[in-house]
């Protein structure tokens, strides 16, 4: 500490208003990336679904007659990931304090969530449609006379489940508020209780699971109920991370 | 530039923060004194928005800090030095900053440079010492250098050269028309730095005013090789005359000229004549105490 300098050395011109959505945005994907827990998350997103085409095809005997299963299933594991992407974004903000910093320069706490939700969205569509493709590549070179037909939509609807799953990680993030514990709620939820529902009650976790929602979505079956799934899994998640995030007191 | 009315915040029944109003004008350095608890960051805090207020209004530039269309260029805010993201470099986390409030790039290795934390720019800010981010806080503060500087406990986990340093910033800041409020409980940081005092207990305000007329005068102190013959002219004047150390007179409540002309009346010769005036410290306990 050897300066002191009490004045700019020139006039310091700030922006009037704060920063635009698509601005705002960018820049909740810039803190998501910032860090190596979400850089971690992202690669992690990326590669499992590769990973796993690769594991599966080198396994199996039988020739495949189409696409689509294994694309959904194996771009399912990605958007698993991308719930984590979506915790980092709200809840981290919570667990290291930054969320103090953030509604200091913006306030406007709904504007804030809203900007993380579509932020989280890109990047878990983005980052699912790149896990697809890889995964797809992976199955083009393994298994090269496979029906490609259903192949594009089902892409498609790995993209949808990476912003749906990214969407309900920021949600739960936010209603919880901690890292460790949303993680560990979400987890336990998709992984531990909905697959013993399957198995117990195979008729209601059907209409409750987001998962066999995508893949439905993917082979063009039950389409209203699958959405509605996965828009009540959003919408219930989002409203309550915008219920807790606009009530709770930045300590 | 900040004008605080009424504001109380009550957890369940307990209050923790009781009716505090005050204003702050530009160009000046107000110090927001008060022991651990007393309500000094949840005011902070409310005025900020971060925590809701139970009862009462701020406003900063004329508005609620909600309402102001770029918060961060009105007001520079440090209130949590640890509130940053430990993976993140300090020059990431500052350009996401510049970002948000709109300043150049450039402005960030303004900023670096005058906290002194150019060299530890490209570090995370995991490894920073208390100091280095108490420093990268004040650095965020200052990007969109606004008119407004809020700060929390400054000083802690500098060195004495760094709370040089942001004492300077601080009356530069006010002798430019910057309007500052700075709390602490470091008393010698605040009774250097600050032209008005304002002091909290127990969530109440119970000193408002400048720091020469808070700290007032406690009368004067005198020396004389007749200690007898002056108190006994003195006494007869109407002074009120204690025994000080070392055999020096204390004047109540009396300016030294009013002394120095008894003593001169009477041929007294003095040694020592000087106003007694009370410390920040014992302003602050008698203040605090009772709160």
């Amino acid at each position: 500490m050897t300066t002191a300098i009490v004045s700019p050395s020139r006039p310091v011109v700030a922006r009037r208003t704060s920063p635009s959505v698509p601005r705002q945005v960018g820049l909740e994907i810039r803190k998501s990336l910032s860090t190596r827990s979400g850089l971690a998350v992202a690669g992690a997103a990326v590669l499992f679904a590769p990973a796993a085409m690769a594991i599966a095809a080198g396994a199996s005997s039988e020739p495949l007659s189409t696409v689509t299963g294994p694309i959904v299933v194996t771009g399912m594991l990605s958007a698993l990931a991308l719930i984590s992407l979506g915790v980092l974004a709200t809840a981290g903000e919570w667990t290291h304090g930054t969320v103090q910093t953030t509604y200091l320069l913006e306030p406007r706490r709904s504007r804030v969530l809203a900007t993380k939700a579509a932020a989280v969205a890109v990047m878990g569509s983005v980052f699912a449609v790149v896990a697809a493709g890889l995964a797809s590549g992976v199955l083009a070179l393994l298994e090269p006379g496979a029906s490609w037909n259903g192949g594009g939509r089902a892409v498609l609807m790995i993209a949808v489940a990476g912003a749906a799953f990214a969407l309900i990680g920021a949600g739960v993030g936010a209603a919880v508020g901690n890292t460790a514990g949303a993680l560990t709620g979400i987890y336990l939820l998709d992984l531990g209780v909905l697959p013993i529902l399957q198995v117990v009650k195979p008729a209601f976790a059907d209409k409750v699971d987001p998962g066999n929602a995508v893949l439905s979505l993917a082979q063009g079956t039950h389409q209203a109920l699958s959405i509605t799934i996965l828009v009540a899994w959003v919408g219930v998640a989002t409203v309550a991370g915008a219920v807790m995030t606009r009530r709770r007191a930045v300590q | 530039m900040i004008t605080v009315s009424g504001l109380t915040k009550q957890y369940g029944g307990r209050t923790v923060v009781d009716d505090v109003s005050f204003t702050l004008e530009p160009g000046t350095v107000t110090g927001f004194l008060g022991p651990n608890g007393a309500g000094k960051t949840t005011t902070m805090r409310m005025t900020t928005g971060l925590v809701p207020s139970t009862a009462g209004s701020a406003f900063v530039d004329g508005r609620p800090y909600a309402a102001l269309p770029n918060p961060g260029a009105v007001m520079g805010t440090l209130i949590d030095a640890s509130a940053v993201h430990p993976g993140r470099t300090g020059r990431t986390h500052l350009r996401l900053l510049a970002d948000t409030i709109g300043v150049p790039a450039s402005r960030v290795d303004e900023v670096l440079e005058l906290v002194a934390l150019t060299g530890a720019a490209r570090r995370r800010i995991g490894g920073y010492s208390l100091g280095m981010r108490q420093r990268l806080g004040i650095a965020g503060a200052l990007l969109a250098d606004p008119p407004v500087l809020m700060f929390d406990e400054p000083a802690n986990g500098l060195d004495p050269e760094g709370i040089r340093w942001m004492r300077g910033l601080l009356r530069g800041h006010a002798a430019r028309g910057g309007t500052v409020l700075l709390s602490s409980h470091l008393l010698g940081e605040v009774e250097h730095t600050v032209d008005r005092l304002l002091v909290i207990g127990g969530g109440r305000i119970v000193a408002d005013g400048p720091v020469a007329s808070l700290l007032g005068s406690d009368g004067t102190s005198v020396r004389s090789a007749d200690p007898a013959g002056l108190a006994a002219d003195l006494a007869a004047k109407g002074f009120e005359v204690s025994p000080g150390d070392d055999g020096a007179l204390v004047v109540v409540g009396a300016a030294p000229g009013d002394v120095g002309a008894v003593a001169a009346a009477g041929g007294h010769m003095l040694s020592e004549l000087r106003p007694l005036q009370r410390g920040l410290e014992d302003v602050f306990f008698s203040l605090t105490a009772a709160a």
